[in-house]
């Protein structure tokens, strides 16, 4: 398995390695410091010393001197006095001998000193003591080397000591710039450590940040790669889940959707066979007029007039099932506009002049043909016709005008009724609505069919909208595409108004 | 006197068109399903119908099967169908079958009337 620790441990380990880094550079750099600091403090004293005995060892060998050799001529050389002086040397040698340990170059100074005093001592200081009298010349050499070796010895003292207190200062140099060293090293190796947990954060905080926007974009299929710390990765796997429920509800959605589309269906579709029978056969007794009383006739008609209704409604659901279910299908094609809206008018006249109503067909001349299903634009008209016709108060006007506007054909349903406000507009395409509930009973019909007329128009690939304002009438227009093969008709703008009004 | 070979897979739906229809004049033949309709079409040998309404959807044999096996042998009587329009296709199909006309389901009595007339003149 990957090693991946969590973001607190992530934290936890940086701040620990960070912490051990300094305290580790630090104690070392101090610790040193301080060594550094005792040895110089013993080597000072220990040169402070040998200067000392290198002094103790130049007067002894001056008494040594004295005895051997008295200054005046009374004195006699005395073995006695010469063996104190020897003994005190030997004494300084032992002590300065401590001092130089470890020191190679002033112990072979010293050493040279004890040698040449032994030598000076056997063969000039002795034969002095028993009254003989050396040759001058080993005398003076003899002499000079002791005298000579004990200036040297006292000469190398202090430059030894500068020498340790230069090599203390660079030590103490060295070491600071390697604890600042080691500091900033450890500085540096925190930050790495840092800025390579933010990156392992950043890809996938990235790819989260990328999906959310994905899904609340409506992309239910979106899923994020899982990695990163844990709780980064576990943000990420909550993130699928959710994704995945998101997703699952869409499909019950869809499928419950399905399920009541297929449901109305169904329903009306079955509804259909008995509707049709109970209608052929009231329709039948109606045409059997005579052979009924008036009240059988009358239930016979009312029988027959509902069952259409009925009918009617059945259809429109099965259209707006169907439509909904995407399998309300046309069949569009080159369709001349003027026989059409002359067909549904001849068709719709009779409503109006149970009404009273004052109804008018203004189609512009030379219309090029639009590319649509008649029979289905036909039940568009109708429908408009119709609720102009229910809607609009008896001795009113309606009029159905098609005119070009570019490269499609406009038709217009308008009447001079008492209109729609704003909030009505905006739900004149709903289904099963009305302009008033309470109408309902009075005006009848299923409130379906400006639904279906906008299904209708939109599955032509056209649009439909409705204009109007309290009092003064409501026109609902519809826009429909010219067919390709059809007659393009030269553009006559000014004609178009003076054409839709007559 | 006309006659008319008419059939669909609903009795009461069959019932009232051959009530309608007799009450129009004319001399109904029934069949419930597109089997029957076949074997109707053989008893009536020479008497031929003079127009044939078939309901489109029918078990054993659907009404398009039946006008294609009509079409088959190279009868010419001519068929109109009765379709529920389920399949936006289908009117196209019927036709290159041989359908004469086709009415939608439902229809409106004077529509069925009309088409019956002019096909069982144009016959005649």
């Amino acid at each position: 398995m990957k090693f991946n620790p969590s973001l607190t441990a992530r934290l936890r380990i940086g701040f620990l390695v960070l912490f051990a880094l300094l305290l580790i550079v630090s104690l070392l750099g101090v610790g040193r410091l301080f060594q550094i600091r005792v040895n110089y403090e013993n080597d000072i004293t220990r040169y402070f010393q040998l200067e000392l005995q290198s002094e103790r060892l130049r007067s002894a060998f001056i008494l040594e001197q004295a005895a051997a050799r008295p200054a005046t001529a009374h004195q006699t050389p005395s073995q006695a006095e010469l063996d104190q002086a020897a003994a005190s040397f030997s004494s300084a040698a032992s002590d300065a001998r401590n001092e130089t340990d470890g020191d190679s170059v002033l112990t072979a100074k010293l050493n040279h000193l004890v040698v040449s005093e032994a030598a000076w001592r056997k063969a000039v200081a002795e034969p002095l003591i028993h009254e003989k009298v050396p040759p001058p010349a080993v005398d003076r050499r003899l002499t000079s080397a002791v005298t000579n070796s004990g200036e040297d010895l006292a000469n190398d003292t202090p430059a030894a000591r500068d020498s340790a207190r230069n090599s203390a200062r660079t030590d103490t140099r060295n070491t600071t710039i390697l604890v600042a060293a080691g500091l900033g090293g450890a500085l540096l190796a925190a930050l790495i450590l840092f800025s390579g947990l933010i990156n392992s954060m950043r890809a996938p905080l990235g790819r989260l940040v990328e999906g959310a926007r994905r899904l609340a974009g409506g992309d239910l299929r979106t899923r994020v790669e899982v990695g990163g710390p844990v709780e980064i990765a576990s943000l990420g796997r909550a993130f699928n889940e959710m994704a995945n429920s998101l997703e699952r509800d869409a499909r019950e959605r869809d499928r419950v959707e399905q399920m009541k589309d297929d449901f109305v269906l169904t329903v009306s579709h079955e509804l259909r066979t008995p509707v049709t029978v109970v209608k052929g056969f009231a329709e039948m007794l109606t045409d059997q007029r005579k052979s009924l009383n008036s009240r059988q006739f009358e239930a016979a008609e009312v029988i027959a007039e509902s069952a259409g209704q009925l009918q009617k409604m059945i259809n429109d659901l099965l259209d707006l099932a169907r439509s909904d279910a995407g399998k309300l299908r046309i069949e569009p094609e080159p369709t001349p506009v003027r026989p059409l809206a002359q067909r549904i008018g001849r068709q719709m006249r009779p409503n109006f002049e149970t009404k009273d109503q004052r109804f008018t067909v203004a189609v512009e001349k030379d219309l090029p043909d639009i590319q649509a299903d008649a029979g289905r634009i036909g039940q568009v008209l109708a429908n408009l016709l119709t609720n102009a016709n229910k809607y609009a108060p008896e001795g009113s006007e309606v009029q159905l005008a098609a005119t070009q506007v570019g490269d499609e054909v406009q038709f217009a349903v308008s009447d001079t009724g008492p209109g729609l406000d704003e909030d009505q507009l905006d739900h004149v395409f709903d289904r099963f609505w009305r302009a008033d509930s309470s109408e309902s009973q009075s005006v009848g019909g299923t409130g379906l069919g400006l639904a279906i007329a906008k299904s209708l128009v939109e599955l032509h690939g056209g649009a439909i909208s409705a204009n109007s304002s309290p009092g003064e009438g409501a026109t609902f227009r519809f826009v429909l595409p010219i067919a390709k093969d059809g007659r393009p008709k030269p553009k006559t703008p000014a004609k178009t108004k003076a054409g839709a009004a007559g | 006197m006309t006659r008319l070979l008419v059939a669909d897979d609903s009795e009461t739906v069959l019932l009232m068109l051959q009530r309608r229809l007799e009450m129009e004049g004319y001399e109904v033949v029934t069949a419930t399903d597109g089997v029957e309709a076949l074997d109707r079409l053989k008893e009536l040998g020479s008497q031929e119908p003079d127009v044939i309404l078939l309901d489109a959807m029918m078990p054993n044999k659907s009404g398009t099967e039946v006008l294609e096996e009509i079409r088959g042998k190279g009868s010419k009587i001519p068929i109109v169908m009765i379709s529920a329009h389920l399949d936006a296709q289908e009117p196209e199909r019927m036709r290159k079958l041989g359908a004469n006309d086709i009415v939608p389901k439902p229809f409106e009595w004077e529509d069925l009337i009309d088409k019956i007339e002019e096909l069982a003149d144009g016959d005649g």
